[in-house]
């Protein structure tokens, strides 16, 4: 069937195959939110970003640890007012707690959750009392997990966990926990979330990257736990029009994912600002040295918009905004040309539901230099 | 008394009787062989032989998944190539398939779902994955029940008609062939009617999409998530049904995992799987409206019975 034919169907047939632009869904969890859900948790608005040029060596892309350690507890205690790191974790995290590390590989081994970043943050889990075998680093997709070199750079005990060992295994998903709906008439109409953080997890603390992404325009935080935690999205983004709009929201807004993700530590000391969410084209990677710390998913990717685009304009790139179907194509090494429409407004929508503030003059960006 | 009602395919064999060793080795005690050929067979100890002629008989397609990586396309959905259509178009015709390697198997096992008595004439290398099937096979107890359908199909004879059969029986829908609507069931689908108009017949994808839409997903006796290269037969009525499961690409795969959500409530279950010694069913739950579990790996074909 060709896509015109199937927008024909999709516009005669919107219970099965729901316009595009208004997929209907229906989330299916007995999970029921926490007194106070993760996000966009007790700091909503609230951004920190932690710059320091030490922190990585552009010709070498090799990642200063000491530095990256410095940088995640001055953001975080930037982020609480605690004078001691400790101090500021133990407000999200307690000994008991089983702590998933949602790191981001899909980019790997060139743009990845920097072993040196996750390594820091399991061992701050581990700083407050959290057992390493408490502690899951974790990914979707087996291959993509392995490609990087994490158990170098991670306490003794911690779990590495993948929910497909093979690729498209249902097993790594609950089956009870889904949201549903048909996009193009796909008959598998299903994305179940990960078994580990329906069925293990009681805390997830975000690692995302600083990526443009073709399809959804950003992929931070909010696509990390969205797309990063569910089945059978990549439906979503099959078209040129995709439905990424309104599905990563939907997918990060619901049970358990939204009261479980506590706090987000977005790695930007690489980036990708075209082509993204893989880093196939060195040309498209560049070093913004930084790293963002918050509870608020969407006031942290409205920031991580605002670097992409900035980053765009001084390439001379189209804008993520743009919607000409004169800049889609598949040659995509022009930064002009894309994939598809980028739907950045995926981060605006998913603060309509609830998961942070997008309104820009009351977001509190605080930038710190190391 | 009941495994003597199962249809079993079985193996068209044209070769000569020197190449016995080969059939018992693969297990193979039954083949039907060219008139020609009876006699040279009958000789042959430990191997029983029956007539049989292609003439006339309707050749299948060789059951499998065709991914079309090549192609673009508007769905990643791969290119099923089944024969089920054709079986519940024409159940009373004789069918053979010609085959090689392990695709015999997956052939002798759409057969047996669709209940046919099948030819499968193959090479030397699929002796053993057929021979393994068959053996499999003959322990199922026969499935005497007819078809689950919740589509009454009228179908018109031409090859467009057969096409939009192929379609649905790809996507899972369930349908029977009836000469007019029939009111017992859920949906009933004419071609050139208001509803589904020739022109859209053209693309069978869209007009099976079509036919998805008006008997919506809630009341479909069956889905399967987790893989599109599955595809299943319901059959049987009130508290018992028969489920079988066909991994299309299972010659080259398995299917790691699929849901399964069938209407009704069904507490107990019994599963057969060809080569999958020590799986059960996962997840196993009966709600009010619908029984769902969990087939934790596919190689090429399941069997499950459910009952209340």
């Amino acid at each position: 069937m060709d896509r015109r034919i199937f927008l024909q169907v999709a516009a005669a047939a919107p219970l099965t195959a729901s316009p595009a632009d208004q997929p209907v869904y229906r989330v299916v969890s007995a999970y029921k939110p926490a007194a106070q859900p993760g996000m966009p948790g007790p700091y909503p608005g609230q951004v920190i970003r932690v710059h320091s040029e030490n922190s990585i060596d552009t010709a070498t892309a090799q990642v200063n640890a000491q530095q990256v350690k410095r940088m995640i507890a001055t953001g975080m205690t930037a982020l609480t007012g605690d004078s001691r790191a400790e101090d500021a974790w133990a407000r999200f995290i307690k000994p008991n707690d089983v702590v998933g590390i949602k790191i981001n590989c899909s980019g790997a081994p060139q743009i990845r959750s920097s072993p040196e970043v996750v390594g820091a943050i399991a061992e701050s889990l581990i700083a407050v009392g959290v057992p390493a075998k408490q502690i899951y680093v974790y990914e979707r997709f087996q291959n993509q997990l392995q490609s990087v070199d994490y158990p170098k750079y991670l306490p003794a005990g911690v779990n590495l966990h993948a929910a497909e060992t093979s690729r498209s295994s249902i097993l790594g998903y609950d089956p009870k926990t889904y949201v549903e709906t048909s996009f193009f008439g796909e008959d598998d109409t299903r994305s179940n979330v990960m078994r580990l953080v329906s069925e293990t997890l009681t805390k997830i603390v975000n690692v995302p990257n600083l990526k443009e992404h073709q399809a959804s325009g950003v992929t931070g935080c909010l696509k990390n736990v969205a797309y990063g935690n569910y089945s059978n999205v990549a439906r979503s983004h099959s078209f040129e029009k995709t439905n990424t709009l309104t599905f990563i929201g939907t997918l990060a807004a619901a049970e358990p994912v939204r009261s479980r993700v506590v706090l987000n530590i977005m790695d930007g000391l690489r980036g990708v600002w075209h082509a993204g969410p893989f880093s196939e084209m060195p040309r498209f990677r560049f070093f913004p040295k930084q790293l963002m710390i918050g509870t608020d998913p969407v006031a942290m990717d409205h920031m991580l918009i605002d670097v992409i685009e900035e980053k765009r304009k001084a390439e001379g790139a189209v804008s993520i905004w743009d919607r000409s179907m004169s800049h889609v194509g598949r040659d995509n090494s022009d930064p002009n040309i894309n994939h598809f429409i980028r739907e950045p407004g995926h981060v605006e929508y998913a603060g309509k539901l609830g998961l942070g503030v997008y309104d820009k003059e009351r977001i509190r960006l605080k930038v710190l230099e190391l | 008394m009941l495994l003597l009602l199962a249809v079993l395919p079985g193996l068209f064999w044209d070769a000569a009787p020197d190449t016995a060793p080969a059939l018992k080795g693969a297990g193979i005690a039954q083949i039907a062989v060219p008139r020609s050929r009876v006699g040279a067979w009958k000789a042959v100890d430990g191997i029983s032989v029956r007539p049989a002629d292609l003439d006339g008989a309707t050749k299948l397609l060789a059951p499998l998944v065709n991914y079309r990586m090549q192609e673009a396309t508007a769905t990643a959905a791969p290119w099923v190539i089944a024969n089920g259509w054709k079986f519940i178009r024409r159940p009373d015709d004789r069918y053979y398939y010609d085959v090689a390697g392990k695709q015999t198997a997956l052939a002798a096992a759409e057969a047996f779902a669709y209940a046919v008595p099948a030819l499968i004439r193959s090479d030397a290398d699929g002796l053993q994955p057929l021979g393994q099937m068959l053996h499999f096979l003959a322990g199922v107890p026969g499935d005497p029940l007819p078809a689950v359908a919740d589509i009454g199909y009228i179908d018109d004879g031409s090859a467009l008609s057969g096409e939009v059969m192929n379609l649905m029986v790809r996507n899972n829908l369930l349908f029977k062939l009836v000469r007019a609507p029939d009111k017992s069931l859920k949906l009933n689908v004419q071609l050139g009617s208001r509803d589904y108009p020739l022109a859209d017949a053209k693309n069978p994808g869209t007009m099976a999409h079509q036919v998805r839409y008006h008997l919506t997903d809630d009341k479909r006796s069956l889905r399967i998530y987790g893989s599109p290269v599955v595809v299943a037969r319901l059959t049987g009525s009130g508290d018992h049904l028969r489920l079988h499961l066909l991994n299309y690409a299972g010659a080259a795969r398995k299917v790691d995992g699929i849901r399964v959500r069938v209407l009704g409530q069904f507490s107990k279950h019994q599963l057969w799987m060809a080569d999958g010694a020590g799986v059960d069913l996962m997840d196993y739950t009966v709600d009010d409206q619908a029984t769902e579990f969990t087939l934790p790996e596919l190689k090429m074909y399941a069997v499950v019975d459910l009952s209340r």
